[in-house]
């Protein structure tokens, strides 16, 4: 956590500019009746991940899909980033299939694990998406040390991973996610392996970047409190088969703290959304 | 953070480089006070003392170097065209898995086959592909080495292509990279520690396969043709003169190894470097 100090310390103005200055629009996401199916290993009948889930998401907004396992959130997610086809149903991202916005590059997705190439710095990991993309190496470069001054990491841009500890790597895949200017961030569980001290740090941080850079966020999490600290709303999921249950608006002000963990109306809503869930 | 650091190389030291090099000071010890040969009750005839051996490595170092050079070939030889068909066979493999990893079974099964039983029948294929003896040869114990070395890089190099991080694959997709480029991003440097698996197997067969096919080799030459050539002619100084070569040979190689794996794997995860 060395590196935080650098973080809160800094001006962070730029960011602000940086961002709108690419004139990015905010997305909206528009699920309607999806249904996912997996076929049997065992040849009897199909699995139903999803079952006919059907949800808005507005420009920027943090959205949460909260659940048990087995539920689907994270096939729900994949589904959004084109990395599993519904069986019915659709995606719709401003207009266009999930799939020409995979193509387009505008995803940013951070997984269960921080996915960090071992035989790359932190420094090159965080630049290997923007070399898919064909960014000269100069404004590859610029965009690295500011993705990392935000995640209070530029100090350690030369270490390994295995250099790094869980909490410092994850930031680096938070980084590595937002270094493409994604228009939609994707956030897989991403704190899931941490440990609290770790995963509330790393909660101030995302809802600094979040209002940083105003992107739209799905954040995947079976932690109620961690969905209602975050999000504007939250997505409850319940299992068998995976369905959306109930839809719970979070009207806490913002920008929040940790200390509004402490207050009633934070708890009422996390017994809101516990209340939510059926057949758990 | 240094100085920690130090200690602690120095103490893996002292198990990895002093107590080997202790226990084989104790053997020289006792070979050449004829100790060794109570134990093993045999003769300086048969097993001749060390210092005799080193003084025959002394006086016939030209005969041996040229020996010691064809050996080296074609061990090297092998290892080389061996790894690269492997990596190649790793990469149809992977490129198809479907049957990919039955394939490489199969292909494993080449290991099973005794060297001693390839070296002959590969002299005998390639006794047209040349006019020159030693050249016919020289391919023929390289095509043993080839195949000796072929099947451990082919294991491994598919281990180190499709074994990746949960995720990894994910990741590039979600970048819409294609697979040229996940295959040069990703499986490549992915594979390189595995790469190194398989040398550290590789480097050693490769050696041993050189020495056993030069027995059956038509043209006299090479550290283990010299051994054999020794032995039939009762010459055993000279034999154990030739063995040692051949051990050094293995160690010097295997050393390079050690070391380029240092050089390259050395930021990867900390158990590649423990190995």
């Amino acid at each position: 956590m060395v590196g935080m100090k650098n973080t809160n310390d800094m001006d962070n103005s730029y960011l602000n500019n940086d961002m709108s200055a690419t004139g990015e629009i905010g997305s909206e996401i528009t699920i309607e009746n999806l249904s996912i199916q997996f076929p049997d290993k065992d040849g009897g009948a199909p699995v139903v991940a999803l079952q006919n889930v059907n949800l808005e998401i507005k420009p920027g907004e943090f959205i949460t899909l909260v659940g048990p396992s087995g539920c689907g959130k994270t096939t729900l997610l994949r589904t959004i980033a084109d990395l599993q086809q519904p069986t019915t149903g659709s995606v719709n991202i401003r207009g266009k299939s999930p799939r020409e916005i995979r193509k387009e590059k505008k995803f940013g997705i951070v997984f269960q694990n921080p996915v960090l190439y071992d035989w790359r710095t932190v420094r090159r990991n965080v630049c290997m998406p923007m070399e898919l993309m064909g960014i000269p190496k100069k404004e590859r470069t610029a965009r690295v040390t500011k993705m990392l001054e935000l995640v209070g990491l530029y100090d350690f841009g030369t270490k390994y991973p295995h250099e790094l500890s869980g909490g410092m790597q994850q930031r680096v895949g938070i980084a590595r996610a937002l270094a493409i200017r994604p228009e939609i961030l994707l956030m897989d569980e991403p704190f899931s392996a941490l440990d609290e001290f770790t995963k509330e740090k790393l909660h101030v941080d995302l809802l600094r970047i979040w209002s940083k850079t105003k992107k739209t966020i799905i954040f995947v999490t079976h932690n109620i409190s961690e969905a209602v600290l975050l999000s504007d709303r939250v997505v409850v999921l319940s299992p068998h088969p995976g369905r959306v249950s109930a839809i719970v608006d979070i009207d806490l002000e913002r920008p929040r703290g940790l200390e509004i963990k402490d207050t009633d109306k934070f708890n009422a809503l996390v017994s809101k959304v516990r209340n939510s869930f059926e057949g758990v | 953070m240094n100085k920690k650091k130090h200690r602690k190389i120095t103490k893996d030291s002292v198990t990895s480089v002093l107590y080997p090099l202790l226990f084989g000071a104790v053997i020289v010890v006792l070979w050449q006070t004829q100790i060794l040969h109570k134990i093993l009750g045999t003769d300086t005839f048969v097993l001749p003392l060390p210092d005799r051996i080193f003084t025959i490595i002394g006086d016939n170092m030209g005969a041996i170097m040229e020996n010691v050079k064809a050996t080296v070939i074609v061990s090297l030889g092998g290892l080389i065209l061996g790894s690269a068909l492997g990596y190649l066979l790793g990469m149809i493999a992977m490129a198809f898995p479907k049957w990919g990893a039955g394939g490489l079974t199969v292909v494993s099964a080449f290991n099973a086959v005794p060297i001693i039983a390839i070296a002959p029948i590969l002299n005998n294929l390639t006794k047209d592909f040349s006019e020159d003896a030693n050249t016919r040869s020289m391919i023929a114990k390289t095509l043993v080495v080839t195949i000796t070395c072929t099947v451990a890089m082919s294991i491994n190099a598919f281990r180190g292509f499709t074994e990746l991080k949960p995720f990894s694959l994910d990741l590039m997709k979600s970048y819409a990279a294609n697979k040229a480029t996940i295959f040069f991003k990703l499986r490549v440097p992915n594979s390189l520690p595995y790469v190194f698996t398989a040398l550290r197997v590789s480097v050693p067969a490769s050696i041993i396969s050189a020495l056993v096919s030069e027995y059956f080799a038509e043209y006299i030459i090479g550290v283990g043709r010299q051994i054999r050539e020794n032995i039939v002619l009762a010459q055993y100084a000279t034999a154990w003169a030739y063995i040692v070569v051949a051990c050094a040979i293995g160690i010097v190689l295997y050393l390079i190894l050690l070391f380029a794996e240092g050089i390259l794997l050395k930021n990867r995860r900390p158990r590649w470097k423990s190995v």
